[in-house]
């Protein structure tokens, strides 16, 4: 308990800090924080909009829904010169939510490893989860929630993936549990917001499955998190009185026609894209991130929704159409969870260099190039090529990793056929 | 033969009649208080014919080329200048016609269009072919329409409504000879005869600031206003700069290559004013004796003339300095403004516009940004402050643009407290364009175009505009007013905007595919496939490894 108290305390006093310093703005402006589709300054101009009467959505200055709009008006007239301390507020409360679903998740693995020990080989004790890890694994999570440095700058930058992260928390404790109000209400607002979130619904549907055992919940989840969806599109019409905000929102996600730089691959791609072959570049880009996986991966995790819910945070924190440091720091904070599969991870040591290592490289290179001009576009773009295919790697170790540790917890260390050394490999 | 002629006679006469037509040309010589001396031209053709009549086409001297374009994009008025140079308020005073740099063009249309923007594009291609002038690279992304900022200058029928107003302007456009020789086409005597005759390319384009324009507005035919006309005025406004010229004794044929060889046998009148009001301190000679002087007094300040009338024979005039040069204090009009970027590096930056009141009383003014749409501002960064003070706009309208569509347009209306420096700030992000968005030289910049500050002066110093209620400059002699419209244009800022690497665009498509890729693979092999064990085969790689153990670690084997 006191240790709790000690990191969050910390966490808080770190964040306030940084946002009542200098360096706030500097941490604000920076395009890996701050985007398009999550800038607090985007937000601050949409309301100043509203407030002399333009409609915020005539422009290309915000790329949210007017739901969430209404939100932040709300926030920042009740709360004034408090406002950052709200954000960091959410991430507090995101970070003990991580902890209640980590906890959670542990506990069913647990729960799952007890009921299939006849399966499982008995020399392979260490490959267990056993009961320190109770405390410490949800410990660990929490730790590399509130001081991993891209959460605390985009906490500091005070950008509104902040709300979305606490939605994603939300929603990962509520499929632990196989809650289908939370789980419906917080991917619905999820999606609202950034639109891919929505992927997670087969996660939803599966943990209810799973949690629940009852088919008709399950089905009942789908499809009211997606009538809560359709709900609240319909109300934000009625807040806005026309469609205007789709095209700014979802069509602007979609079609990527600010090419702003960010860590992704999207900008510098459709920089440089010859007119004529936009568009099935754009479709192909965003099928790769929705729909593409969305079945394969499903039913290869189908006995772990959570395992899948994480695959697919990560998958849309790569290749969503703008992606800032908070969806990696929020991915990278739900790692501690896989711990029980880390030696089964081969890359994972590789890519958490190649992270720190782009993660300091970039905003050199870009100071080089939009700065003093003597570096130009292509070595931001490579770092964050590298930073991506770091991300990549993560992603596909997690998955290899998960089949890799079913396989040596049923059939044990042994590499050897009829005594020739043979290896393990995809056939 | 004599029926013939005697039908000729009467047909000529009927024409002259039915389309009584006027036309004066003028000329105005006005020394500056630095080393320059302005000339400006003005011909004026005032066409007594309604302007909402669709028969524009049987004209007498009005450029028929003009008329059509009018008549068939059911143009109001219209208001073109191409410009070189920027004019410096500050030490020049107030120029007679206003002209944003490069070209700008401002059109009202009439009230019962229906397709204004479709119209708009049409005419500014229509100009673009009349002048030859790149005025067809104006659409809909580059214009606005502001609702405060252009009232009409002539009469209307109707109330106002703003929404059949648009303006553009190119601030790159560079004026040269192609633009003059179709401009002066438009004159009923071309350039052969008159004053006209004056405007040779050469030493036009030797000036400090020279700009080309054309108004066309209705205007009352008589005082009643029972009948309207149409005014058409093209106007030159040239500053030369002594130290270009070598001497400070100027003449015609010095400012302009050649004297006045004949008077245009169509003008009306055709006048040269040289301005003498500053020769009691830097004393001049003019030779030949003015025809006259007039003495103008307007809104309490008084200038004088000499006059002089172009007659049917050659003629030059010439201006001789008094030996010693006096230097006399500049005194800077009561109101002008400069635009200036802040900010470093291409991610954020800036932008300022300063507007001095001189006045001892506070003036009402609108500023206009008009902004392309690649430079999206942040309009709760809009600081205003005068003196030191913040201070809040009476009002605010803001037109947002939108991405590759429309421009923004803020139009702003302040007091100006007396005596003060009034700053508007606001902060914009720089946007990265597309690689094929760019213009040929990418690192040239953009331009942003002129802020434009309109106002009322209540005193009459250093104003030289032609009232509403007149067409020549004559007719701004002795027109004391309750107060002097201005319109004031600052400089054209350039940005450069951060360019991507123009020869990359099939290595990105690689590298970035290659990424994607990279996610594809294995998880498409993941989610098909399961694991396997397999008896290891010895391929190249293997043995390559083998190979190269045995090498580096044959002391452990």
């Amino acid at each position: 308990m006191k240790s709790h108290l000690i990191i969050y305390g910390l966490a808080i006093f770190v964040r306030v800090f940084l946002i009542y310093s200098d360096y706030r703005e500097n941490i604000a402006d920076r395009i890996e924080i701050s985007t398009p589709l999550n800038s607090f300054n985007r937000i601050l101009e949409s309301y100043y909009r509203m407030s002399i009467g333009v409609d915020p959505y005539s422009s290309d200055v915000l790329h949210e829904s007017p739901l969430h709009l209404h939100f932040y008006k709300h926030i920042i007239e009740n709360t004034g010169q408090y406002l950052p301390l709200v954000f960091v507020f959410c991430d507090v409360l995101t970070a003990y939510l991580l902890y209640l679903f980590a906890k959670k998740y542990i506990l069913n693995l647990r729960i799952e490893q007890y009921i299939n020990m006849n399966l499982y080989l008995k020399h392979l004790k260490d490959q267990m989860l056993n009961v320190s890890d109770n405390e410490a694994i949800p410990l660990y999570v929490t730790v590399m929630y509130l001081f991993n440095p891209y959460i605390i700058f985009n906490c500091v930058a005070c950008t509104t993936t902040t709300f979305l992260n606490l939605c994603l928390a939300t929603f990962l404790y509520a499929i632990c549990s196989g809650s289908v109000i939370i789980g419906a209400v917080s991917l619905a607002i999820a999606s609202l917001q950034s639109l891919y979130p929505v992927i997670l619904i087969s996660a939803l549907y599966l943990s209810v499955l799973k949690y629940q055992n009852s088919m008709f919940k399950a089905v009942i989840s789908v499809i009211s998190c997606i009538s809560l969806l359709v709900v609240f599109i319909f109300s934000s019409y009625y807040l806005m009185g026309s469609w205007n905000f789709i095209p700014q929102t979802y069509g602007f996600i979609l079609q990527v026609s600010d090419q702003q730089p960010n860590i992704g691959i999207y900008w510098y791609f459709f920089m440089e894209m010859f007119e004529h072959f936009k568009e099935l570049f754009i479709c192909s880009y965003q099928i790769n991130v929705t729909i593409l996986y969305f079945i394969p991966l499903t039913i290869k995790f189908r006995k772990d929704p959570v395992l899948l819910g994480i695959c697919f945070i990560m998958l849309t924190g790569i290749f969503k159409s703008y992606p800032s440091i908070g969806d990696f720091g929020f991915s990278l904070a739900l790692l501690p969870v896989m711990k029980y599969m880390y030696n089964c991870m081969q890359q994972i040591f590789v890519s958490i260099v190649a992270i720190i290592t782009t993660t300091t490289l970039a905003p050199i290179l870009w100071n080089l190039w939009i700065y003093w001009g003597s570096a130009n576009a292509n070595f931001f773009f490579g770092t964050t090529l590298a930073f991506i295919t770091a991300h990549i790697f993560i992603l596909t170790d997690v998955s290899f990793a998960h089949s890799k540790h079913d396989y040596l917890l049923k059939y044990g260390n042994d590499r050897t056929i009829n005594g020739q050394p043979a290896k393990l490999v995809l056939g | 033969m004599a029926v013939v002629f005697i039908l000729l006679c009467y047909f000529q006469l009927s024409l002259a009649l039915q389309y009584s037509d006027k036309f004066t040309e003028e000329l105005v010589l006005k020394p500056l208080v630095q080393d320059q001396i302005y000339a400006h031209f003005q011909f004026t053709t005032i066409w007594n014919v309604d302007a909402r009549s669709r028969d524009l086409f049987q004209s007498h001297l009005f450029s028929r080329a003009l008329s059509e374009v009018i008549v068939r994009h059911n143009v109001q008025e219209l208001h073109i200048s191409l410009t070189a140079g920027l004019w410096n308020y500050e030490t020049w005073g107030y120029p007679i016609v206003d002209s944003a740099p490069g070209a700008e063009v401002w059109v009202w249309f009439k009230d019962d269009t229906n397709d204004i923007d479709t119209n708009w594009k049409q005419l500014t291609n229509s100009l673009s072919g009349l002048l030859c002038a790149s005025l067809n690279q104006i659409d809909n992304t580059n214009s606005i329409n502001p609702d405060i900022s252009f009232a009409p200058t002539g009469i209307i029928s109707n109330t106002l409504n703003s929404s059949f107003v648009r303006y553009a302007t190119l601030p790159r456009e560079i004026v040269c000879t192609e633009n003059l020789t179709p401009w002066k086409k438009l004159l009923p005597c071309d350039s052969k005869l008159g004053l006209a005759t004056l405007l040779n390319a050469g030493p036009i384009h030797n000036t400090r600031y020279h700009s080309l324009s054309i108004h066309l507005r209705p205007i009352c035919r008589n005082a009643q206003c029972d009948l309207a006309s149409i005014e058409l005025t093209q106007s030159v406004d040239l500053v030369y700069d002594f130290t270009i010229l070598g001497t400070r004794n100027w003449s015609l044929r010095k400012l302009f290559g050649q004297g006045i060889m004949n008077s245009c046998p169509l003008a009306d009148t055709s006048t040269i004013y040289v301005e003498t009001t500053n020769n009691d301190t830097n004393i001049f000679h003019l030779s030949p004796t003015p025809d006259e002087y007039l003495i103008s007094t307007r809104g309490g300040f008084s200038s004088q003339f000499a006059k002089y009338v172009v007659k049917e024979r050659p003629m030059t005039i010439a201006a001789s300095y008094a030996d010693k040069q006096m230097y006399t204090v500049n005194i800077p009009p009561p109101l002008y403004a400069n635009q200036y970027k802040i900010g470093y590096g291409q991610q954020k930056g800036g932008l300022v516009t300063k507007i001095y009141n001189n006045h001892w009383a506070p003036i009402d003014v609108v500023v206009l940004q008009n902004l392309p749409w690649y430079i999206p501002i942040y309009l709760h960064t809009l600081k205003i402050i005068s003196n030191g003070t913040p201070m809040k706009p009476q009002k605010l309208i803001y037109k947002p643009g939108k991405m590759r569509e429309k421009a923004h347009s803020l139009e702003l209306m302040l007091r100006l407290p007396a005596k003060s420096t009034t700053s508007i700030k606001f902060y914009f992000d720089y946007v990265f364009l597309k690689w094929q968005e760019y213009p040929p030289d990418a690192n040239h910049g953009f331009y942003i175009g002129s802020a434009i500050i309109s106002g009322h002066l209540p005193l009459g110093r250093n104003y030289t505009g032609i009232p509403q209620d007149g067409s020549t400059y004559a007719s701004s002699f002795n027109a004391s007013r309750k107060n002097y419209f201005v319109q004031i244009r600052t400089e054209p800022i350039v940005i450069t905007l951060p360019t991507p690497d123009f020869s990359m665009p099939y290595n990105v498509i690689c590298l970035a595919c290659t990424v994607v890729a990279l996610a594809f693979g294995p998880l498409h092999n993941i989610t098909t496939k399961r694991l396997v064990l397999k008896v290891n085969s010895d391929n190249l790689l293997t043995k390559l490894k083998k190979f190269g153990r045995s090498l580096f670690c044959s002391k452990k084997l």
